[in-house]
């Protein structure tokens, strides 16, 4: 119950922070965005600007229309010449009202430079015809869009590029709604863009998504199998014998504090850019730790068990085949868990060695682009991965190790009954072939 | 004021059926010989001596209980006979050999739990023989009768967390039995657990010893223990750990319960008390006269 809230509550946060417009939201999405004069930076609709700055831009782009408004009148002469640049700007005004005109439905995303299309909607906007509702004009806005087709219609009815107005037209109020800011989408699009990104075919020079899915994994999981194929035996003798804990530890605990990222450019030069560096990489980032922790699990082994063996006449190999191993077998399954954990915060690090590839490729280059929300997916992937890899790791060890106490007995469960009947009635068939035959005799008069 | 009735010396006063029981054990061979043992520790405040000129006989078949106060080195005598420890001086030889290091001629029961967990209570049992490279069949039919002689045979097939405390001895005892060792070593074995079960466990282990040809070294800090079980009890002194006495215990054999209250039983407790707190007179002066007095009010 808690567990479901442990992973709820995060989830219910982050909804109410995207949904819920009057929590946080510290930016303004633009919807209608309009030029300053003489100002380079340009906002386009879509852009997010701070809660701050977007009054200011309201009121430079007001400030602008007033200078314009005493040439809309006819009698004002306009300056000779100038003809041509201020029907370069105006069709910018014209196409200031696209992106709102898109977002209603009334265009489609082809159509944003139809300057024809937008003529009409202007039109239809001002003599009231038509109104936008999703979302709407505000009066002001309502009103400029008035006053610009009053000046429009009297150059011409429909869309003529020879014939466009040559006075000069107001500028739109910028517009906008209360957004939050863009690295932090809200849940929706993170799962529209998520499906988008993992349906995508693969491509010549581009993965899919699940490519790169089993690309990273195979990094991860490559590094640590070798780290731990080497470092568990390592371990297990420095657990069991103080001269090789002595000639082995002291420079594994050395090694191990330099970072294991400071080794790639050396990785490269070894093993060339391929997956070799980035495993290696892994490996070497997981081995240290894995030596040690194996060292100090099997040095915990109870003392008392060794001794018992030892007066029932194992000897020293025997000691450690069937003594130390087995007895170490739960606990070493349980450090492997955790150094798996630890090997995957390699990954990224180690995917960004020589050439970039896998799950961090794709994420380093869309969050470049800022495309965040094609980002969460695959970070959420990546814990997702992990998560599940431990989860299932931890119910296997139940029926690995049926001898540990720990919790409720595993094999007792209904997927574990149905799990384990063959194995069971196997069992059983091969125990009556070998029929039990009591001995007449006392064993100790031997 | 209660007296002791007991004499303190009636344990001594043996009758003849007691005194030829006696002579009879000493005819038998000596399995175990400790001569002269020394132990000696190294640590920050000296040398600690911890056994002093130890040297005592286990003859075959006998059961010997090993009692003394805390201190007094009783574990170190039993993991130094295991082969756990080293001595610093002395011999010990088993049947006339030396022994030098851990091996299957002397069974050993730790009062911890010392069962592999990760084995079943057959495959715990079969450990000993498949040590020496026994396997097969009659191997598992013979780890069945151990461990049907220590009354475990619908459990043969539990992991070791499943069983009980005394159930877990039980097995331990088994196990080391299966080796068909000369000597049977037991490091206070029951001293984990609770009273009940230490009584059964007790009456068990006699009826396992009378049963088979084996011999018992058994440490105990407890009297009762000691009394019930010994045919001889190895009385140590603390501080340096030497051999204080080595009672003869009268009480007859086969031993039930019933014995607690026979004067024998009494004297014997009463004797090994005597050994292990030589300077306390009755209990009862140790402790000041309980004044009852009630809240604030002087009370002559």
């Amino acid at each position: 119950m808690l567990t479901m809230f442990s992973f709820s509550l995060p989830l219910l946060a982050w909804c109410a922070v995207s949904y819920l417009p009057f929590l946080w939201h510290p930016d303004v999405e633009l919807q209608i965005s309009a030029d300053r004069e003489g100002v380079t930076t340009v906002y386009t609709p879509g852009d997010r600007v701070s809660e701050e700055f977007f009054p200011e831009f309201e009121a430079a782009v007001r400030t602008q229309n007033e200078e314009v408004s005493p040439f809309m009148s006819l009698d004002k002469p306009v300056e000779a010449g100038s003809e041509s640049s201020v029907r370069r700007s105006n069709k910018k005004v014209l196409r200031h009202l696209a992106p709102l005109l898109v977002s209603n439905g009334w265009l489609t995303e082809e159509q944003t430079k139809d300057d024809a299309a937008i003529y009409v909607a202007w039109k239809e906007i001002a003599t009231g015809a038509r109104l936008p509702e999703q979302p709407a004009l505000t009066e002001e806005n309502l009103e400029i869009v008035r006053k610009n087709w009053a000046l429009m219609s009297r150059y011409s009815d429909s869309y003529n590029a020879d014939n466009f107005v040559s006075r000069p037209l107001l500028s739109l109020v910028p517009q906008g709604r209360p957004a939050n800011p863009d690295y932090l989408p809200a849940p929706h699009r993170v799962l529209i863009s998520g499906f988008k990104e993992f349906t995508k075919p693969a491509e010549a020079e581009r993965p899919s998504m699940w490519q790169r899915v089993g690309h990273s994994m195979r990094i991860v999981f490559g590094g640590f199998l070798l780290a731990a194929l080497v470092g568990v035996p390592i371990g297990v003798i420095c657990g069991t014998y103080s001269f090789f804990s002595k000639l082995i530890e002291p420079f594994t605990d050395f090694f191990r504090y330099m970072p294991a990222p400071t080794f790639s450019t050396l990785l490269v030069v070894i093993f060339l850019a391929n997956d070799a560096p980035k495993m290696a990489l892994v490996f070497i980032g997981t081995i240290f730790q894995l030596i040690l922790v194996v060292a100090n699990t099997t040095r915990r082994l109870e003392l008392p068990l060794l001794e018992a063996a030892q007066t029932l006449g194992a000897n020293q190999a025997q000691l450690l085949t069937r003594v130390v191993i087995p007895g170490i077998l739960p606990n070493l399954y349980n450090d492997l868990r955790i150094l798996l954990g630890w090997a995957w915060t390699w990954l990224v690090i180690a995917e960004l060695v020589g050439v970039k590839s896998g799950l961090t490729e794709f994420i380093e280059t869309q969050g470049r682009w800022r495309n965040f929300d094609s980002v969460y997916p695959v970070i959420i992937l990546i814990g997702l991965i992990g998560f599940f890899t431990d989860q299932i790791l931890s119910f296997i060890r139940g029926f690995i190790f049926p001898w540990t106490s720990e919790g409720p007995a595993i094999t007792s469960t209904p997927v574990a009954k149905v799990l384990l009947f063959v194995p069971r009635w196997f069992k059983s068939a091969v125990d009556e072939r070998i029929p039990y035959q009591p001995e007449s005799t006392s064993p100790n008069k031997a | 004021m209660i007296e002791i009735q007991t004499d303190p010396l009636l344990y001594r006063v043996q009758k003849p059926e007691v005194r030829e029981r006696f002579e009879a054990l000493k005819q038998r061979p000596v399995v175990l010989s400790v001569q002269n043992l020394y132990k000696t520790f190294e640590s920050q405040t000296g040398t600690v001596t911890a056994l002093k000129d130890v040297s005592f006989d286990v003859y075959r078949r006998e059961f010997m209980c090993v009692i003394g106060p805390s201190g007094c080195g009783k574990s170190t005598l039993i993991r130094i006979l295991a082969g756990l420890e080293s001595s610093s001086d002395g011999k010990v030889l088993l049947d006339g050999n030396p022994v030098t290091g851990p091996g299957p001629d002397r069974g050993m029961v730790f009062q911890s739990y010392t069962l592999f967990p990760w084995l079943t209570v057959k495959q715990n049992v079969m450990f000993g023989p498949r040590m020496s490279g026994k396997r097969g069949t009659s191997a598992e039919s013979e780890a069945r009768q151990w461990i049907d002689l220590v009354g475990l045979s619908k459990f043969e097939n539990s992991y070791p967390h499943q069983l009980s405390g005394g159930m877990k001895q039980r097995v331990a005892i088994a196990r080391a039995l299966a080796n068909r060792p000369r000597i049977l070593l037991m490091d206070e074995p029951f001293g984990a657990l609770d009273a009940q079960t230490r009584c059964q466990m007790q009456s068990y282990l006699l009826q396992i010893w009378r049963n088979l040809d084996i011999t018992i070294l058994f440490i105990t800090h407890d009297l009762d223990e000691a009394a019930f079980l010994a045919d001889r009890i190895l009385v140590l002194k603390a501080n340096p750990g030497e051999v204080n006495e080595i009672i003869e215990v009268p009480v007859p054999r086969p031993r039930s319960a019933a014995q607690f209250i026979t004067p024998e039983f009494i004297a014997t407790k009463y004797r090994i008390d005597q050994l292990i707190h030589p300077d306390q007179g009755s209990p009862e002066d140790a402790l000041p006269f309980p004044r009852m007095t009630p809240q604030g009010d002087d009370v002559e």
